[in-house]
């Protein structure tokens, strides 16, 4: 109970995209992983926040960096927290995802973190179960930590990311990273680039607030910053891409390239890398230019801070609060 | 029954003549003798109703209902699903060719006229016309066991040849192919129209372009076999467009519309909602309204419930994992008297996609409020709301008009001047 009765509390109950949050709740969430990334750089990195609190980590997809950050980030914070992922008997045998989300809710978790290859399927959980929950990938919809990591690695580097110009390369039609990208970026007022072959670009993405290149040489030009998409090795297969060859000559950053950007350009991926294809190897390890290993770092700060937030509402709401709380919020 | 019954002021809609007047219709024996203005109760023994004023139209004809049925019992028991096209004002229903386990063989009709037996409204069953991956189906046989039309199973026949023969084979018979209009290359594995709304989704996407493709495809294969070609479910512009230029040709060709179509957009799936998942998927506004203007000018000459019924845990998915479609039967006729009251059509506009034109194509003689036509009659209340839907009456399978105010109540329907279906008699005065 905040004793300033003007205070803004973060008004969220959930994390399903990057379309919901204003510029103050990113204050917040920002000013929160500050301060966990510095105590995240020491010896005792614990803290005890969500202490008695569950945090499940539902993962129908695979993942290793996404389920551990996750899984650190709420270890950090004193949660117990339980992984189950796309390997896992319950998820095969065929049950129900709404079975699947209710049989989970009814442990009581305070905290669920769900990716899944359905476009929506977070908030399918988080409007089945009621329980505060954080989309960690829906499908080609969105990744909304991502990006919330992505800017606060640039923030650290910059200050701000509005008035920067930075390049989206890739394959955005099927990236829910492009996609929450591009909203936050905008949000906060930087100067977006989109840049692939139009096999792999959305029709109408001139609508989305970006200006769009298929040429990577132009889409660079006076760029702060670069985020290369990891190419899936099927759209070589089913005719979006020719090869593997042909887009690393057309769309693969290095060095060479980076000169039509700003001198002191800075790369990003969402990883895990293809070295040599959507990347060079020796871009990818100049410590002086890629932020690759940064972003890591800064996923879980951000992680704990979303979780953080979101756990401020969890304990105290009731299912019947929180389902009056959504018609409200409606 | 009585042999004779009088329906007194009435708001008869004619949908052939186009017109609505204030009148008398009489029915003697199931069918309907006289109607006038000035008709008067037979001294005895004959009923009367007093119609307070309310619309009587003919009994509605869906040609495209995806019953449970034949083989297997579904979430929805076919005897509900007649149940509840009795209770949605329609008095005759063609179950697809995919409906249950697909009605493929002339003993999967002849079965279903052993259910129909007991059905309160009329039943016909549509015949698949493919055998396995390449062959033809009893085309013959199943049309003289009483098969509607010949179709696909809902998805677009890929191979020109097959349905190049399917056709020329049909037209042996005079026998209308129905086929959904698709290319199914670039329908294979979407979920959502082309548009910007689903790219920002994350949906897999098929171009409207298809749906001019295939029709594109089909019209030329009628022109080539002289087959009768209903184009199944038409949903874009483009369809459209094919559509009318294939008519101006003199082509024999129909058109069909489902009414989700005509109600909802791309922007209803903006919130993930499986119950907007349809296929074909939900298109843009433009779209919708094009669909709107084309049942109203005649170019498209059906619309139809589509009606899909499936298990609550079918729909209850995210949004592309979801089963598509909507129970939808009882949902038709106030679906259609929504558009009328939002100015759209008028009401003889929208019930010929529903009585007449349908049973021209199918060669029935109901469907027309004319003497000498059989008595399947609708009466309702175009005005009121139709609440109920937020618990629909008898069918209980997921439905996307829950909770949805929709203009038009069923009061009675009749079929053959015999009473099958009635609205609870307080609320319609």
């Amino acid at each position: 109970m905040s004793a300033d009765p003007y205070a803004y509390t973060f008004p969220h109950s959930d994390l399903l995209s990057v379309g919901g949050l204003n510029p103050i709740d990113l204050q917040m969430i920002f000013t929160r992983a500050e301060e966990h990334f510095a105590r995240n750089q020491g010896e005792d990195k614990k803290l005890g926040t969500l202490k008695g609190l569950t945090q499940i980590n539902l993962f129908f997809e695979a993942s290793t960096r996404t389920l551990a950050s996750f899984e650190l980030a709420g270890k950090r914070l004193g949660a117990d927290v339980v992984n189950f992922s796309a390997g896992n008997a319950s998820i095969k045998k065929g049950e129900s995802l709404a079975d699947t989300a209710l049989t989970l809710a009814a442990m009581k978790p305070d905290l669920l973190v769900v990716r899944h290859g359905s476009a929506g399927a977070a908030r399918f959980f988080a409007q089945t179960t009621g329980i505060a929950t954080v989309n960690a990938g829906d499908g080609a919809h969105e990744h909304p930590t991502q990006a919330l990591l992505d800017s606060f690695t640039l923030i650290q580097r910059w200050g701000d990311v509005a008035g920067r110009r930075i390049a989206i390369v890739g394959d955005i039609l099927h990236s829910r990273v492009a996609r929450s990208n591009i909203a936050l970026l905008n949000l906060m007022h930087a100067e977006v680039r989109v840049c692939g072959p139009a096999t792999l670009l959305p029709g109408d993405i001139d609508q989305w607030g970006v200006s769009v290149f298929h040429d990577l040489d132009q889409a660079l030009e006076g760029c702060d910053a670069v985020m290369t998409l990891r190419i899936q090795r099927e759209r070589m297969s089913n005719g979006l891409l020719a090869s593997e060859r042909e887009y690393g000559a057309l769309y693969g950053l290095n060095h060479q390239r980076l000169e039509h950007a700003k001198p002191d350009c800075l790369i990003m991926h969402p990883g895990p890398m293809n070295r040599n294809v959507e990347i060079s190897s020796a871009l990818a390890d100049d410590p002086d230019i890629s932020l690759i290993l940064d972003q890591v770092e800064s996923g879980v700060a951000v992680r704990m801070a979303i979780l953080e937030l979101l756990a401020q509402k969890a304990p105290s709401m009731t299912w019947q609060d929180r389902v009056n709380y959504r018609e409200g919020d409606a | 029954m009585s042999a004779s019954m009088l329906f007194q002021n009435a708001l008869l809609i004619d949908p052939e003549a186009g017109t609505q007047t204030r009148g008398h219709l009489r029915v003697e024996d199931g069918f309907i003798t006289d109607i006038g203005t000035d008709l008067i109760p037979k001294s005895e023994g004959e009923g009367v109703i007093d119609a307070q004023g309310q619309a009587l139209a003919p009994a509605l004809i869906d040609l495209r209902v995806n019953a449970c049925a034949p083989g297997i019992n579904g979430p929805e028991p076919l005897h509900i699903t007649f149940k509840a096209a009795a209770a949605g004002g329609i008095g005759t229903l063609v179950l697809s060719p995919a409906s249950g386990q697909g009605i493929t063989r002339p003993e999967d009709l002849e079965w279903l006229d052993y259910q129909a037996l007991s059905a309160p409204v009329r039943v016909l069953g549509a015949g698949y016309g493919l055998d396995g991956e390449d062959g033809l189906s009893e085309i013959g046989l199943m049309l003289r066991a009483g098969a509607a039309y010949i179709g696909d199973k809902g998805k677009a026949i890929a191979d020109t040849r097959l349905a190049r023969r399917i056709m020329a084979y049909a037209s042996t018979f005079d026998a209308v192919v129905s086929l959904r209009p698709d290319d199914p290359f670039l329908a294979s594995g979407t979920i959502a129209h082309e548009c910007d709304m689903a790219a920002r989704m994350g949906l897999s996407q098929r171009p409207g372009v298809g749906e001019r493709i295939g029709a594109q495809r089909d019209a030329a294969l009628a022109e080539l076999t002289g087959a009768r070609l209903l184009m199944d479910r038409i949903t874009t512009r483009e369809g459209l467009e094919v559509l009318k230029t294939a008519k101006q040709k003199g082509l024999d060709v129909y058109g069909s519309v489902p009414l989700t179509h005509l109600l909802f957009n791309t922007v209803d799936i903006g919130s993930f909602q499986s119950a907007y998942r349809f296929e074909p998927p939900l298109r843009e506004e433009e779209d919708r309204l094009a669909l709107i203007d084309a049942v109203k000018s005649g170019l498209i000459d059906f619309v139809v419930s589509d009606h899909t019924p499936m298990a609550h845990f079918d729909k209850d998915q995210p949004f592309g994992d979801a089963k598509p479609g909507t129970q939808a039967l009882e949902a038709l006729l106030p679906g259609l008297c929504h558009l009328v009251a939002e100015g759209y059509l008028t009401l003889a506009e929208a019930l010929r996609a529903v009585t007449c034109c349908p049973a021209a194509m199918l060669g029935l003689d109901q469907g027309r409020l004319k003497v000498g036509a059989p008595a399947d009659l609708v009466l309702f209340n175009p005005d009121a709301p139709a609440l109920s839907l937020r618990q629909p009456a008898v069918s209980t399978a997921p439905s996307v008009f829950a909770g949805r105010r929709l203009a038009g109540k069923v009061i009675a329907t009749f079929i053959e001047g015999e009473l099958v279906a009635h609205a609870p008699t307080e609320d319609h005065a």
